[in-house]
């Protein structure tokens, strides 16, 4: 099953152009939103604040501030659209924010290009235990594209 | 429209601009063989990418790339792509620990108990007037850039955990209220590195170390600069900042060349990562 009408939720770790839902789903309304209680929680200088704002100047999004979800969900509504689209966090609040929009609304995730993929789970614990799985992997590409 | 829209958020505007053009600006200049030669120092050839790949306007899959092109064997690659590592690594560690990034990940092993750190950010440090050349210039770079260089960071986290005895959240939590790259993965993590709750020993650094990297630029105007806390040797500063661990349980004699693993301290790092 396909999204008909989607928006793009785009969050703080995807704001630039290779950000896949964005890539994907060119046509589709997007919207990026402040969120006022992490800003507020975590004493955000202005300088990210401007930093960000100057990275979603760059993209098709419309800019808003306030409570993450509650945001995402109204502007759904607005467009009537059928579910969300975004790219994949790292950070627990952004994974928290998708799992309560989801709750409302169905949310897609759509992963960009990996750093490097391993086969399986690599071991982590120290980054040299890391390392020894994932370098040999990295440069595989560096063989293939020089 | 930011002071409009955020009245309470403080400070002003970083002259590091936002913006994929921005960043293609900064990711033309890799050079990952001078990278290699000069990372450590700070005006060596750092990236400055950090801000961009924290926010996803570059992929670390792009700087990959990147330093790909700028080389032409792997050896001059391998610096950097290393530490493009670290930053995968650390993503990776927090998609496992979640919330729990927050936490001491192990004891420290400073031979002081965590609650003996102290959970405030000292005045002096937050307002930079420390009356440390050093540490005054990177708190303004921090709060006026929100960009530091490794090294500087690597010194700064030490000095707070280690001299002033506080506790790395503290410092995490004021890197991160600056920091255009700030991102608990990296920054709590590399603090609790350096604090020993993410290693196996403390990391720390003394004058030498300090203004070889920096090319005296601190030293020459500081007016500490003949009470200097870090002019000492390694094995002077190991003695006084870290406690000597009690012994388990009394060890008897042993034959020299054979001290018992109990009672010994672990060997603080010096290195960097
Ligand atoms: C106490 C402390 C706090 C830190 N906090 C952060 C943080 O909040 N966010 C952050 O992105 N980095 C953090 N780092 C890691 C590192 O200092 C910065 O990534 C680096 O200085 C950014 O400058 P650059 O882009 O010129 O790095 P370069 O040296 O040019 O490296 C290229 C890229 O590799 C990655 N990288 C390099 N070194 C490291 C490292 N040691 N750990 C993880 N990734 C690395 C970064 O994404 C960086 O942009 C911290 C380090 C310390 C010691």
């Amino acid at each position: 099953m396909d999204l008909k009408q989607p928006i793009v939720w785009v969050h703080e770790e995807s704001l630039g152009s290779t950000n896949p839902a964005l890539e994907d789903y060119p046509e589709a309304p997007a919207l990026f939103v402040f969120d006022q209680d992490w800003i507020d929680s975590k004493h955000i200088s202005r300088k990210r604040l401007g930093f960000l704002y100057e990275c979603c100047l760059d993209l098709p999004v419309t800019i808003r501030k306030g409570n993450v979800v509650a945001e995402v969900l109204a502007f759904a509504n607005r467009y009537g659209a059928d579910g969300v689209i975004s790219s994949g966090a790292v950070e627990p609040r952004l994974q928290r924010h998708g799992a309560a929009i989801n709750r409302d609304c169905p949310l897609w995730i759509l992963d960009g290009e990996p750093f490097v993929e391993l086969p399986r789970a690599p071991r982590l614990g120290r980054f040299s235990r890391y390392w020894r799985e994932a370098e040999p992997v990295v440069w595989e590409s560096y063989k293939a594209s020089g | 429209m930011l002071e409009q829209e955020f009245p309470g958020a403080s400070g002003a505007i970083s002259p590091i601009r936002g913006g994929r053009q921005a960043a293609e600006q900064q990711i033309r200049k890799i050079d990952g063989k001078r990278y290699a030669r000069s990372r450590d120092h700070l005006n060596g050839a750092v990236t400055g990418l950090s801000p961009y790949i924290r926010h996803g306007v570059l992929t670390l899959a792009e700087v990959r790339d990147a330093v790909f092109q700028s080389i032409n064997n792997r050896d001059d690659g391998s610096k950097l792509i290393n530490e493009l590592g670290w930053r995968d690594f650390w993503q990776r560690m927090w998609q496992e620990l979640g919330d729990h990034i927050d936490d001491d990940q192990e004891v420290f092993k400073t031979g002081h108990s965590a609650s003996s750190y102290s959970r405030e950010l000292p005045d002096d440090i937050r307002d930079g007037c420390t009356g440390l050349a050093c540490m005054d210039g990177f708190r303004e770079e921090l709060v006026s850039t929100g960009w530091l260089h490794n090294h500087a960071r690597m010194w700064m986290a030490a000095w707070l955990v280690h001299w002033r005895h506080v506790h790395w959240k503290a410092g995490a939590d004021w890197f991160l209220e600056h920091l255009l790259d700030g991102d608990p993965a990296s920054n709590h993590l590399s603090w609790q590195w350096i604090a020993s709750t993410f290693s196996h020993k403390p990391y720390f650094f003394n004058r030498d170390n300090l203004e070889r990297y920096s090319g005296g630029n601190f030293c020459k105007s500081c007016s500490s600069a003949n009470h200097c806390p870090f002019d000492a040797s390694y094995e002077q500063l190991e003695t006084k900042l870290f406690a000597q661990r009690v012994p388990i349980r009394d060890v008897p004699a042993r034959r020299q060349g054979h001290r018992s693993k109990s009672t010994a301290r672990p060997n603080p790092s010096t290195q960097r990562f």
